[in-house]
């Protein structure tokens, strides 16, 4: 396998919040290679957004990082801010959750690439207004060269993500981490979105971090995947690790929640009770504990010891953090 | 036990239209927005009906104009067999009662200031009903909450939670029929799940028929019945849901349905990625709306608008298209 570009380690983040300390994201890993996506998964408040503002140096500064966070072996917490606007959106872009309200609606979407790229390269304006275009075009708005001059109020939901991806992807990044960038959209313009993303993997090498709770889109595009539960990973490995040998009864559960088009419909989809903790809520054991159908299995460990990432035995690099030391479907 | 005739007509829009557009001079309905273009719809007894189809396509319009929040530009509305489209005010009161609607935000659709349970006998008040107690925890137990969830606050709920309370609330004054404007959409795939088994639960044990319409084609085929398919205001192809998910008829349904990713890594299926925008349904494209992204159109596509019409043999599923997909191959069972 390539050397990762990108690889975080033991990432914490710690709100200070009026309310108390509020840990959104306590200790994950991940990496990703050159031309590989990682999809990181999880329900709303996992942490998934908190991790990749992390990643970036986007935190506000009621926010306490921890970790590392090494792009090509260089450490980006800590860097002062000047040296990592060098680095934010040149070697290593974003496209935010809400991209779509991230375009500003007075300026034309042409000037909007044009300044993103301006700000890493000592160019005329002009030169800059023809790389705009030429991205406009490669992400397939139609007829770049006439509608660059656009602005964001004209064109639909698909091409202002089309247009935001545009902005990301402008410096020739090496790491992009896509955060949501198909969920506000209908589902043919998600396919479009979803060809364009590995269209530009396969030209450029580019690695993507994927954020989604759309199980199908990370099914699709995924090479690895983390599952975040609570701001921790519950379950990690290749995508047909997580969908063929789930072994996290979370990841079990997403699994089993989700609707398929292509089947007929099972009876019943199975539910997870409950819903997901607040953040810190639970301080000792497993944070799925009072969700888990499996925890009687176990008894009392659940709910005294945190269960950490454990590798499974003769799969390689997929690893669960649940004390259950079988499959759990096998078990019920 | 049930019989082979056709069952009570719950629902029925007649060629329905309805334009939002400047009102007054007829110049300038030429700028209309063409949310709904000419719609049949019928809704039965014991039917549970997905209404499908991008943003914009005009779902949450139709469904409007079927709960009659909104007046139809033309055409008629029918509930329980008794036209309503001119019934206005107090007179809406008995119709209210027998359809009710349920919508997409939970957060908003309820009043933060008030509780549970007053929140749960607004439809009874307005009905002129003044509701027990046991009534209202029966409809808490119906929807899988309970009695000490009576006195409490929407905030002090998840959005699942809150979805149930909205449904409730709608149940409360026994319609006949439910409109559901994406129900689950703003919530988590866990949370959903409890939702649309909820749905189907109720469909099971009350023999509710409910409308549901959602943009996700995978939500809609868990808990429906039938399918009907809308694009730029008209519907393109309706059927039995089975039918139509198995083997859709319009190139559309088709394209869509296509485009759901399904969570299976490394299996290859056939795409067809459309190409471009919806077209602005100020000015729909002239004959079949859909053929200036459609990968069959013909010149004829152009002419006169398709009409839905019977396909693969059945007379239930139909398809606006002058090229329909054919039927699947014999099915080896
Ligand atoms: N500025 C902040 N101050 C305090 N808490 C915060 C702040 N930003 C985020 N959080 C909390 O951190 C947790 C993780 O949030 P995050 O946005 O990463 O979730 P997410 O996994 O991206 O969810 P979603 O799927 O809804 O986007 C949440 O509980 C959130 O309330
Ligand atoms: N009150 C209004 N005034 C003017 N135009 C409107 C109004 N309500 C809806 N429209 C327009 O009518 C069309 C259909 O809208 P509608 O909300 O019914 O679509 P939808 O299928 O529910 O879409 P979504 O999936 O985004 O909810 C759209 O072009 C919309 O902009
Ligand atoms: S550690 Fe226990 S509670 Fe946590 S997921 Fe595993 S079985 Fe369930
Ligand atoms: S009528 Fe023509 S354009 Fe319309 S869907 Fe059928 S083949 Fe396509
Ligand atoms: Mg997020
Ligand atoms: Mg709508």
């Amino acid at each position: 396998m390539a050397e990762p570009v990108l690889e975080v380690h033991d990432l914490h983040v710690t709100f200070t919040t009026e309310g108390g300390l509020v840990p959104a994201v306590d200790g994950i890993d991940f990496s990703v290679a050159p031309g590989e996506t990682l999809a990181i998964v999880g329900e709303s408040g996992s942490g998934k957004s908190v991790s990749s503002a992390a990643v970036m140096g986007l935190l506000p500064s009621n926010a306490a990082t921890t970790g590392e966070v090494l792009l090509d072996g260089r450490e980006l917490i800590g860097l002062p801010n000047d040296e990592l606007r060098k680095i934010r959106g040149n070697d290593i872009a974003l496209v935010f959750q809400d991209a779509l309200s991230a375009l500003n609606p007075y300026y034309s979407v042409g000037w909007q690439v044009a300044e993103a790229y301006r700000l890493h390269h000592d160019v005329s304006k002009k030169v800059a207004h023809r790389r705009a275009v030429e991205m406009l075009d490669k992400v397939g708005i139609p007829d770049a060269a006439r509608r660059v001059d656009s602005y964001p109020h004209e064109f639909s939901g698909g091409m202002r993500q089309r247009v935001v991806i545009a902005m990301a992807l402008v410096n020739d990044p090496r790491v992009l981490i896509a955060d949501e960038p198909t969920t506000a959209l209908d589902v043919t313009v998600q396919a479009q979105i979803i060809r364009l993303l590995d269209d530009v993997q396969e030209e450029f090498g580019t690695a993507l971090v994927l954020i989604s709770h759309d199980l199908g889109v990370v099914a699709e595009v995924a090479d690895d995947v983390l599952v975040m539960y609570a701001g921790r990973a519950a379950e990690r490995g290749t995508v047909r690790d997580l969908f063929y040998r789930a072994a996290h009864p979370y990841s079990l559960g997403l699994l089993g929640a989700m609707p398929r088009v292509d089947v007929p419909p099972k009876p019943r989809l199975t539910t997870i009770p409950g819903t997901p903790p607040s953040p810190g809520s639970i301080r000792t054991g497993c944070p799925f504990q009072p969700r888990c159908a499996y925890t009687h299995l176990v008894g009392e460990r659940c709910i005294t010891e945190r269960p950490e990432l454990t590798p499974r035995p003769g799969e390689g690099d997929h690893e669960a953090a649940c004390h259950l030391g079988r499959r759990p479907e096998a078990l019920l | 036990m049930t019989t082979q005739s056709v069952s009570e007509e719950l629902l029925r829009l007649k060629n329905v239209r309805k334009y939002f557009g400047l009102p007054g001079a007829p110049w300038r309905q030429a700028q209309a927005v063409k949310a709904v273009d000419g719609v049949n719809f019928v809704v039965r007894k014991g039917e549970t009906v997905g209404l499908v189809g991008e943003s914009g396509s005009g779902k949450s319009t139709l469904a409007r104009v079927a709960t009659r929040l909104l007046d139809p530009t033309q055409g008629s509305v029918e509930i329980g067999g008794v036209d309503v489209t001119n019934v206005r005010g107090r007179k809406l009161r008995p119709v209210r009662r027998k359809i009710q609607m349920v919508f997409q935000d939970p957060q908003a659709s309820l009043n933060p200031r008030q509780s549970v349970g007053t929140i749960l006998s607004t439809p009874f008040r307005a009905q002129g009903i003044r509701p027990t107690r046991a009534q209202l925890v029966e409809l808490l137990q119906q929807v899988g909450l309970s009695e000490e969830h009576l006195e409490r606050y929407p905030h002090e709920f998840s959005g699942g939670q809150r979805q149930r309370i909205g449904i409730a609330r709608a149940l409360s004054v026994k319609p006949d029929l439910l409109v559901c404007d994406e129900p689950v959409s703003a919530l988590d795939v866990s949370v959903q799940a409890q939702v649309l088994n909820l749905l189907a639960d109720l469909r099971d044990e009350l023999g509710l028929s409910y409308v549901l319409v959602a943009h996700d084609l995978a939500v809609v085929r868990q808990v429906t019945s039938r399918l009907a398919v809308m694009y730029l205001g008209t519907i393109v192809e309706e059927g039995p849901a089975d039918q139509v998910y198995s083997a859709p008829a319009h190139p559309y349904t088709k394209a869509l349905l296509s485009a759901v990713p399904v969570p299976e890594p490394g299996v290859e299926r056939d795409r067809i990625v459309l190409t471009g925008d919806v077209p602005t349904p100020i000015a729909p494209p002239s004959g079949c709306p859909f053929r200036t992204r459609c990968y069959k159109v013909q010149d004829v596509c152009a002419t006169v608008r398709p009409v839905l019409e019977p396909v693969h043999g059945s007379t239930e599923h139909r398809a606006a298209c002058y090229f329909p997909e054919p039927p699947p191959p014999e099915r080896t069972r």
